[in-house]
């Protein structure tokens, strides 16, 4: 067991790649504070203020449609709350995401903490977390706000309800993940941002671009399969707008919201893993 | 004994822009021991490079040649980072939690057990002077106490070499001659430091050994004695080091 | 050795997207070129698309087609009785006539939008078909929803409802859009129209059940107002 630690040791957290001992049992905590710090930080920050705007913004919303949608009310409702959640989840963590990592440098804050023994992966990791925490706390204070009032209004909601939650949080977990990459080697907060949305767009064209793709033979055919992939599909989890039958299976979701987490992080360990402070 | 060396380091920073590069020479064959036990004191104008040798110690910075070691380690190992406390300049801290929570999250990063941290942190801060602003959020702290807090997260996990990169820039007369005894006490129990500023007379007050820099190398090293015999003290030795690297 | 490691690991993943991306379905909308501007959406409809957000936005239009079918038409010769709060006409066959010509693409750009809009498209081809005697324009609208939803047998039945009353047997259409008025969710103007050919053919006690059911599930005033007059006419036709 030692010897194997040994081993994991020599190319573990001073060195620049997440091995199993890299991240267990000293790195856990690394991961665990910098995931807590994260949270909080980005929670701090006019939190509070999200919430009031969405529940003001549901309950102006709910009132004007049980006016106008009539017999609809039911479905604008939930499709307005939704639409909402979504957007303000993904503004919130695209922008912390943005800013996870370049605020630390500017404010050198990044000295106190790579001055110490940690690793690097943990860190990445540990910020990652944060912000998935950050988005998944969002989402659970948010869709109780929502629940109330369509339970005021008389709807309960399904059990799909909640699919389509978890849908939300793991299309935001692979947009934030990406963002977290991009702000390693982007100019400022604003370009990841700009990136990050253009990826956002794009991903919910996946479908009809593959479609063009498949219509396309030859070089540039194989040039635009190439393109299509470096994609996320985002329509996958895109419940709250397409049929539940055109969606694809609930662990086929998880398993590529987890490739794509787990690809960002990889590329973001190795841009990190020489960057100078 | 010597517990950190730099053997001929050179450091060139090199930014990359679309379709062109260029580079600034930040320190050239600069060689550098360090003492357990010695206050040693980093001097020079600014861009002479004295930050640089901070953070290629505390494995911030990678060394372009040459290579450096602190007690025998690469300054990238952990062991080597558990025995470096370090305290950048103008240190920033999350101006929403008090002083004591931000030391809980760097004593973790630092790997203290959780234990190890609530008993620590009563003595730092005692140490530090933050008794009577413990219950503070730091965005109510002034630059002194900011100060102290910084030194406080360098010292919590008792670190053998402590590096202070301009410790007093920016404090009022009171907090620099608080920061000087906080520097003395530190070393009176058998630390190693090594700091960095741009006021001979604080240098001169509490360093064993100055190492002037100008331009990215090392002038000259000047011990206290040296100093004291000399008319005009630290500070004329700087000048000729200065003028005389100057001119060459 | 590192760099072995970071081009494997780099293959696998290459390997897992070309094996993730294999094999999926194609979309189940209909392409973005399906969708053809109205009233100035051109903006609207790039951010449906890039959000994702089709079915919130077939949700507004389906708002805005309710607001433009429920108010008076400015067409100079065209004379409508009003009504107080829906605009349009109400009474028996000539329930919700005019023309209205945004309708139908209003109607087309909502399942353009989300053909799995069931109650939007019903409820557009019912006032086309039976309101506004448009029976083309609403089986042009249905068979364009069907592209998307091949099996959903509402609107075949909505299809043949209209194949009928061209042959006018009230009757007849009553029956064949029996089962979608016992759907919970089948919109309330399908129902009035039902309960309406119903009433027409003589089935009054089919009428009355569906009156019934419209007063205690829609949360629109107009109709169950409505539903509630018919009620009470028909008591009294009964006594």
């Amino acid at each position: 067991m030692n010897g194997l630690k040994k081993i994991f040791k020599s190319v573990s957290c001073p060195a620049l790649f997440p091995t199993p001992y890299s991240l267990f049992p000293g790195c856990l905590d690394t991961v665990r504070s910098v995931a807590a710090e994260t949270f909080r930080e980005s929670v701090k920050n006019r939190f509070f203020t999200i919430f009031a705007v969405f529940a003001a913004c549901a309950i102006y919303a709910s009132l004007l449609v049980g006016v106008m949608a009539v017999d609809e009310e039911a479905r604008v409702l939930s499709d307005l709350g939704l639409g909402l959640m979504e957007l303000m989840t993904l503004a919130y963590a695209l922008f912390h995401a943005a800013m996870a990592i370049p605020r630390e440098v500017e404010t050198k804050t990044i000295y106190l903490v790579f001055s110490r023994p940690v690793s690097r992966p943990a860190y990445l990791l540990g910020k990652a977390s944060g912000l998935y925490l950050l988005s998944a706390f969002m989402l659970s204070v948010m869709a109780a706000i929502h629940l109330s009032l369509m339970a005021l209004r008389g709807f309960p909601p399904g059990l799909v309800y909640f699919h389509i939650l978890a849908c939300i949080w793991l299309k935001v977990i692979i947009i934030t993940s990406l963002a977290l990459f991009i702000s390693l080697f982007s100019t400022s907060p604003v370009s990841t941002m700009v990136i990050s949305g253009i990826i956002w767009t794009l991903g919910h064209f996946t479908p009809e671009a593959r479609f063009l793709v498949e219509k396309t033979a030859g070089f540039s055919g194989r040039l635009l399969k190439g393109a299509a992939w470096l994609i996320p599909d985002l329509q996958l989890y895109n419940l709250r707008d397409a049929p539940l039958a055109a969606a694809p299976g609930v662990w086929f979701q998880f398993a590529y919201a987890a490739l794509w987490a787990l690809g960002s992080y990889g590329a973001a360990v190795l841009l990190f893993k020489k960057k100078e402070f | 004994m010597t517990i950190v060396s730099f053997n001929g380091v050179g450091k060139i920073y090199r930014r990359r822009g679309l379709g062109s590069s260029s580079q600034v020479v930040a320190l050239t064959d600069f060689t550098l021991d360090i003492e357990k036990g010695e206050i040693l004191g980093l001097l020079g104008l600014n861009g002479a490079g004295k930050t640089t040798v901070m953070k290629l110690l505390t494995g911030l910075l990678f060394p372009t040649t040459g290579g450096v070691s602190v007690f025998g380690l690469d300054p990238r190992e952990p062991q080597a980072k558990n025995s470096i406390g370090f305290l950048p300049e103008l240190p920033y801290f999350s101006p929403h939690v008090t002083a004591a929570s931000a030391l809980r999250y760097y004593g973790r990063l630092s790997g203290m057990p959780p234990r190890a941290i609530e008993a620590a942190l009563p003595a730092v801060i005692e140490k530090v002077g933050l008794v009577p602003h413990k219950a503070k959020k730091i965005s109510e702290f002034s630059k002194g106490m900011l100060q102290r807090l910084g030194l406080a997260q360098a010292v919590l996990h008792s670190p053998e070499l402590l590096v202070l990169d301009e410790p007093v820039s920016g404090l009022d007369p009171l907090a620099i001659h608080d920061m000087r005894a906080l520097i003395s006490r530190l070393q009176a129990e058998g630390r190693t430091i090594f700091l960095s500023s741009h006021s001979i007379s604080e240098l001169e007050k509490i360093c064993d050994r100055v190492i002037i820099m100008v331009r990215g190398r090392q002038a000259r090293a000047v011990k206290r004695e040296e100093w004291e015999m000399t008319s005009g003290g630290l500070e004329a030795l700087f000048v000729e080091a200065v003028t005389s690297g100057a001119r060459d | 050795m590192k760099k072995c490691f970071y081009a494997a690991a780099a293959a696998v993943f290459t390997g897992l997207l070309f094996f993730s991306s294999s094999g999926r379905p194609a979309s189940a909308f209909p392409p973005p070129s399906a969708l053809r501007e109205v009233r100035h959406s051109a903006l609207e409809d790039m951010l449906a698309l890039s959000l994702g957000a089709r079915r919130l936005f077939a949700d507004l239009w389906f708002i805005r087609l309710m607001q433009y079918y429920g108010t008076q038409e400015q067409i100079a010769g065209v004379e409508e009785k009003e009504d107080a709060e829906h605009g349009h006409c109400h009474h028996g066959m000539g329930f919700g006539t005019g023309k209205y010509p945004e309708f139908t693409a209003l109607s087309r750009h909502i399942a353009a939008l989300d053909p799995y809009f069931k109650n939007a498209i019903l409820y557009s081809a019912g006032s086309l078909a039976f309101n506004m005697d448009r029976p083309d324009e609403a089986t042009d609208l249905l068979n364009y929803a069907l592209v998307n939803t091949p099996r959903e047998w509402k609107f075949l039945i909505m299809l043949t409802a209209i194949g009928y009353s061209k042959s006018s047997e009230p009757g007849k259409v009553a029956q064949i859009i029996a089962p979608l008025v016992r759907e919970r969710d089948c919109p309330v103007m399908l129902k009035q129209l039902a309960a309406f050919l119903n009433k027409k053919a003589g089935n009054y006690a089919a009428a009355a059940e569906i009156y019934t059911d419209m007063i205690e599930t829609s949360r629109d005033p107009f109709y169950t107002r409505k539903a509630e007059e018919e009620l009470r006419k028909m008591k009294g036709l009964r006594r």
